[in-house]
């Protein structure tokens, strides 16, 4: 077999997939599983072909290690050594953790690119399950101009992907569980500690400093939860906490930002006021005193609160506006922890005679190009989404009118005949028919489509909807049509693949109809 | 807007129009058009705002206007306006504009160009002065500025060009444009307003709050601190008379022979000595001379002292006592017998002291100054004031902090020079409903008083009022319902589910700062700050000036990028004060609860009192007012213009009520539909969603035409003029 000749870089025996147990070998290229007792590999893949690797919790019984593929499919290894499961999967871990990186750059650069933009753009990966796929185009065409247009422009403009920002509410994203036993159980993600290292560095360089050396990973987390500088409002007690330097240093970038102060005049509320009255001239002279010392716990409390809330959501906003700062970066870092040298950088306040002008946009000379306003004809549909579709006339309001005026007639002239009346059935019937959800006050009842029907079959709606409109798009692209090979597109494949789209379309809505009736 | 020239004749107006609908313009143009047609009638301009970058805005709005009439006339006109400041914001000599606070910079200006100083520097030329005023004394007082529009950039400009101080620059301008502190308070209206023709049209823009500023500028407190300041510059004040007396005795019979003389002083001292001067100084203490007891300046060290000593005396006291001036000037004449007449010489005594021993550093002779000015209030006012003296804050009875409030209870006795002297003085604001009230407190009687609404292309505004949870429980920030949790959930939620649908930033204000932190407190250990932060980033004003601006200008970031962020801020704080919310930096503005002012002061109650026995205002109808002008206020932060749009959201059910809805500006009220009056937070949150939907439209000029907007055609046609005259004869 060739791939004997290959190095081997690892053997983990008692290994399942599948139920069947074998050994994973995880080689110079590829990483290979063989069951036991065969000379052959059931499961081979290249490194250059693996996305990523995900791991089982640590408390799961099941020790697992799963490996995604670029195309989507998966394969899972359960580590079945009992007692060094946890220390194989480890070392698995470890080693993939290396390779893959390296790997990631051989990969072509072309299917790269495609394979990210797939990624990053949920909307063209569905357009591309349901266009390409699904055979509606080939590929080549799908790709066809989406790619001209990127090789088109400015490379380097796609390759600074715009950073995500962080959630605010990340560390509210962290819901803490009971256990059952009295204990809490905090899920941490890879996103969530890095949004936590993001915003708040000081974090991050404690976590440097003390996780391999003092304390483990899962040690440093649960004293991170403990702290009373996640806690924010617990007013401070020990001065053991590891955290407690971070409150501090946090504090004094809070401080040091306040100090730089602003750069926007019209925000500067200390510059605002023309000519503050001098100490002791006004009415409301005696303020209360800001300091501690006579502040109830409750107020400090309270106060910690709401400095702990600006001070996050501006470590957050510093956090978003950072750019080209890989994580890895420490030196830059941890530098700059206050989470302002940097973003004095980026926020430039506009000039202030720009800000002080203020300008009416109607009363300037237009300048620029004419565009065609979106004329609604109905805006209130455009706002609402359609409205189910009912078997109903349009009365005009004349229409309406005449019948009131029929109707009050009517009333005015009213006699009871007491000895022709309905049966209280008939009666009944009628009554319901007419109140609210009866059969004649359907037209009464707005409700709105997007209510009634199933969000499955919007979504299946929405993509077919989309992949209509890429169609469009390329039929449209085609004129005007003066060379021989929009024609030949045009008049060959393109109506072949409107009928497809169609058919396709077709199909779905019987399939709807029938599970419907 | 045909009330203005009316105006202009004679006689005082009080305008209520939206910001943003070009109120400033208008009147500009409209007075310096009266003002090019009759000269000799309105001489002089006088703008006054509230903040710096208003009255900066005022300046550029100017010099738009005077563009285009040069471009109109084809030929340059020869107005001249300027924007004044403080010294902070003008001064720029490297050393004195590098600090930060008014005071310093003051402080430090003096040192280096009063008379003595340059007197010294004279004869010895190292020791250092100001040489832009040094250049400006030399040169620049014989030279006039040049015609044009200054603002306080230009001032610094062309002060730095010629190197002349441009703080001293004040000249003769056809328009000025100042804080209103600089015509109000008395202590600076003196220096700066005082040669102000009578021929001049006064502008108060901004002027809701101008009766507080009245009141701000005419009271004093004293705490102990003050008292011991005090004690320390009066033995400062008797050193230095001892070492001068042994040096230079002749200085001090050359003060008592001006003394003597009267109070008349030389112009030329006067314009560089910048003291604090003397708080509204009546006319017959400047003809009269200074009373032979405090002439001479041993004598009047011992007065102050034994002044102080009094009020020390008075400070120790275990109760709250209230009095009025006549009482207090007794039981000071019964104890210490002291008269009346020194008392009210005493400011303008004590400046001409430090003026005779050559303090530099009068800064620190604000304790001192604040006594004596305090000494001549109470002496010259029988009405309108009064003494409350507190030995303990309400809220920590147990720790002794005795203050003594001498509080100005009628804003009319600042004000009233003003009146007197300018032939029309006009007050406006985006929000000065009930506009009859203020005529009332500030004594005038106005020839108009007009509410203006704007004429809108689209209704850009959404006023709601959410009365009731989704769990129907009536929301509400009364006394009795402020703790309760269902109130505090529920208003959470408004926040919530607003935090959703609205885009960009959204401003919410609390009554007061106790309120909002208890509240905000209750939220975070109910997670619903947590929820809200999902959708927003969260600021939050805190009492400190310096930390809420960074925390505006994060707001302000996180809503230029896109992210969003929510504002949570106090009705009658700085931000809602001076700060305006543009466009996307306030899509919607949420008013939690009533901004009632905080009743149980004894200040406040002696000014209920005052109102209604005086202008027969009643207490609850003044607090209403008072409120509703601060709500108003908030709210409109967020409508800047008619291309702006918010929603303007009234959490509380006690808006509903007519008394109080019916205070609110007229263009706010007429977009308050009976169907809004008592929603539930999910009622206002679909009103909410239609309401922003229609408003992202795109909104072009076309739409605007005829309506908001009118081109010249339109402005000349016959049908238009009548339409506008219409709609003028109904305001």
């Amino acid at each position: 077999m060739a791939s004997l000749s290959e190095e081997v870089l690892l053997v983990v025996k008692k290994v399942r997939q599948r139920k069947q147990d074998g050994t994973l070998y995880l080689m110079a290229e590829r990483i290979a599983w063989g069951p036991e007792g065969k000379d052959r590999f059931t499961v081979s893949h290249l490194y250059a072909d693996i996305r990523c690797q995900k791991i089982s919790p640590d408390g799961k019984a099941k020790v697992q290690l799963q490996l995604v593929l670029h195309s989507g499919e998966s394969t899972t290894f359960h580590f079945a050594n009992e007692s060094t499961a946890l220390k194989d999967r480890e070392a698995a871990k470890e080693l993939l953790q290396q390779l893959l990186p390296k790997f990631k750059k051989k990969a072509n650069k072309e299917l790269e690119e495609k394979n990210r933009m797939l990624q990053e753009d949920p909307v063209l990966f569905q357009l591309y399950k349901d266009l390409v796929v699904s055979q509606v185009i080939s590929a080549e065409e799908f790709w066809a101009n989406r790619l001209g247009g990127v090789t088109n422009t400015d490379p380097a403009q796609y390759k600074y992907k715009q950073e995500v920002g962080i959630s605010g509410a990340f560390l509210a994203d962290i819901r803490p569980q009971t256990d059952g036993c009295n204990g809490l159980r905090y899920n941490l993600t890879a996103d969530i500690i890095e949004s936590i290292f993001r915003t708040y560095p000081a974090v991050k360089q404690k976590y440097n400093e003390n996780v391999p050396h003092n304390l483990t990973e899962k040690e440093f987390w649960t004293r991170f939860f403990q702290s009373h500088y996640f806690h924010r409002d617990r007013i401070n007690t020990g001065t053991q906490d590891i955290f407690s330097e971070c409150a501090k240093q946090d504090e004094k970038g809070l401080k040091s930002m306040v100090v730089q102060g602003v750069k926007n005049p019209l925000v500067d509320l200390l510059s605002l006021e023309d000519k503050t009255l001098d100490e002791g001239y006004g009415v409301c002279g005696a303020q209360p005193s800001t300091s501690n010392s006579n502040r109830t716990v409750k107020e400090s409390s309270n106060y910690a609160i709401i400095k702990r809330f600006n001070h996050h959501s501006a470590m957050v906003l510093a956090a978003g506006s950072r750019k080209g700062e890989t994580p890895t970066d420490q030196a830059s870092e941890t530098s700059s922890t206050d989470g302002n040298s940097r973003d004095s950088d980026f926020f430039q306040p506009p000039v202030k005679k720009v800000k002080l002008q203020e300008e009416y946009e109607d009363l300037q000379q237009e300048n620029r190009p004419k565009t065609v306003p979106l004329n609604l004809k109905k805006s209130d549909r455009y706002a609402h989404g359609p409205v189910p579709l009912q078997s109903q006339q349009y009365t005009t309001s004349q229409d309406i009118i005449n019948s009131v005026n029929y109707i009050q007639h009517e009333m005015a002239n009213y006699k009871p005949n007491l000895t022709q009346v309905l049966s209280s059935t008939v009666a009944t019937s009628a009554i319901s028919a007419l109140s609210p959800g009866g059969v004649l006050m359907q037209a009464g009842a707005q409700q709105a489509i997007n209510q009634m029907v199933p969000s499955e079959v919007q979504g299946e709606l929405k993509h077919l909807y989309v992949a209509a409109g890429e169609l469009l798009r390329h039929f449209w692209s085609c004129f005007p049509v003066n060379t021989p090979f929009l024609e030949e597109k045009l008049t060959g494949h393109l109506e072949e693949m409107l009928q497809t789209a169609y058919n396709k379309f077709h199909i779905w809505q019987t399939r709807r109809m029938m599970r419907k009736t | 807007r045909d009330e203005l020239p009316r105006l202009l004749d004679d006689g005082h107006g009080v305008l209520e129009m939206p910001s943003g609908t070009g109120k400033t313009i208008s009147l500009l143009s409209l007075i310096v058009a009266y003002q090019r047609a009759f000269p000799l009638e309105v001489t002089k301009l006088i703008y006054c705002s509230r903040t710096v970058p208003e009255i900066e805005k005022v300046v550029e709005e100017l010099r738009k206007l005077m563009e285009f009439y040069s471009k109109q006339t084809r030929e340059s006109n020869n107005f001249l306006a300027l924007a004044l400041s403080s010294r902070r914001n003008l001064c720029i000599h490297p050393e004195v504009s590098s600090l930060r606070f008014g005071k310093e910079v003051d402080g430090k200006c003096h040192s280096l160009t009063a008379s003595y100083i340059r007197a010294q520097h004279h004869s010895n030329p190292s020791f250092p002065v100001c040489q832009f005023y040094e250049e400006f004394d030399a040169v620049g007082r014989q030279v006039p500025l040049p015609a044009g529009i200054y603002n306080l950039d230009d001032l610094k400009d062309f002060g730095r060009r010629k190197g002349w101080c441009p703080y001293y620059l004040i000249l003769h301008a056809n328009i000025v444009v100042y804080s209103y502190h600089y015509l109000l308070d008395p202590k600076i209206a003196d220096l700066v307003s005082k040669e102000l023709a009578k021929k001049s049209v006064v502008v108060f823009d901004e002027a809701h709050n101008i009766d507080n500023v009245c009141i701000d500028s005419m009271s004093v407190n004293i705490t102990r601190r003050t008292l011991d300041h005090c004690q320390n510059n009066v033995d400062t004040l008797h050193n230095t008379i001892h070492k001068i007396k042994e040096t230079d005795a002749a200085k001090l019979k050359e003060e008592y022979r001006r003394l003597v003389e009267g109070l008349k002083e030389a112009n030329v001292a006067r314009e560089t000595d910048v003291y604090l001067s003397n708080p509204v100084l009546p006319d017959e203490i400047l003809q009269e001379a200074v009373p032979g007891t405090i002439r001479t300046a041993e004598h009047f060290v011992g007065f102050l002292r034994r002044f102080l000593e009094y009020l020390k005396s008075r400070l120790r006291v275990q109760h709250v006592i209230q009095e009025s001036a006549p009482q207090f000037l007794k039981d000071i004449y019964d104890k210490v017998c002291i008269d009346r007449k020194p008392l009210r010489f005493c400011a303008e005594r004590l400046q001409s002291l430090l003026r005779t021993l050559e303090i530099t550093d009068i800064a620190d002779f604000s304790a001192a100054t604040l006594i004596s000015n305090f000494a001549t209030l109470v002496s010259t006012y029988s009405q309108g004031f009064t003494i409350i003296i507190e030995p303990f804050e309400d809220r920590t009875p147990t720790i002794a902090n005795p203050v003594l409030h001498f509080s100005c209870m009628d804003p009319s006795i600042a004000i009233k020079p003003v009146f007197q002297r300018f032939q029309s003085v006009i007050i406006t604001s985006g929000t000065l409903s009930p506009l009859d009230i203020y005529p009332r407190i500030l004594d005038f009687h106005p020839v108009t008083m007009a509410s203006f609404t704007m004429t809108l292309a689209r209704t850009c505004l959404c006023p709601l009022i959410v009365g009731r949870g989704n769990d129907q429980v009536a929301l509400s920030s009364k006394f009795e319902t402020r703790e309760d949790f269902a109130v505090i959930r529920n208003y959470g939620n408004l926040l919530m589910e607003m935090s959703a649908i609205v885009p960009d930033g959204i401003v919410a204000f609390f009554t007061s700062y106790v309120y909002m932190e208890n509240i905000v407190a209750s939220w975070y250990e109910q997670g619903i700050l947590e929820n809200i932060q999902r959708n927003k980033l969260i600021f939050i004003e805190t009492q400190d000036a310096a930390e809420t601006s960074m925390a505006l200008e994060k707001y302000q970031e996180a809503c230029e990028n896109g992210r969003g962020a929510i504002l949570l801020s106090v009705a009658r704080g700085k931000v809602s004060e001076g700060i305006d919310f543009v466009h996307h930096f306030g899509r919607a503005v949420i008013m939690f609860g009533v901004p009632y002012v905080y009743t149980q002061s004894r200040i406040l109650k002696a000014r209920l009192e005052y109102l209604r026995d005086q202008f027969q205002i009643r207490e609850n109808d003044f607090l209403t007012f008072d409120a509703m002008r601060h709500a108003a206020q908030c709210v409109g932060r967020a409508i800047r213009g008619k291309t702006d749009y918010g929603l303007m959201i009234f959490a509380d059910k006690r808006y509903a009520r007519a008394d109080k809805r019916g205070k609110l500006p007229r263009w706010i009220q007429e977009h308050i539909t009976d169907g809004s009056l008592n929603l539930t937070v999910d009622e206002a949150v679909q009103l909410s969603k239609h309401f922003l939907r229609q408003m992202a439209q795109p909104f072009r000029q076309e739409d605007q035409l005829g309506l908001s907007l009118l081109t010249l055609e339109q402005l000349e046609s016959e049908e238009m003029l009548q339409k506008i005259a219409q709609v003028a004869h109904q305001t």
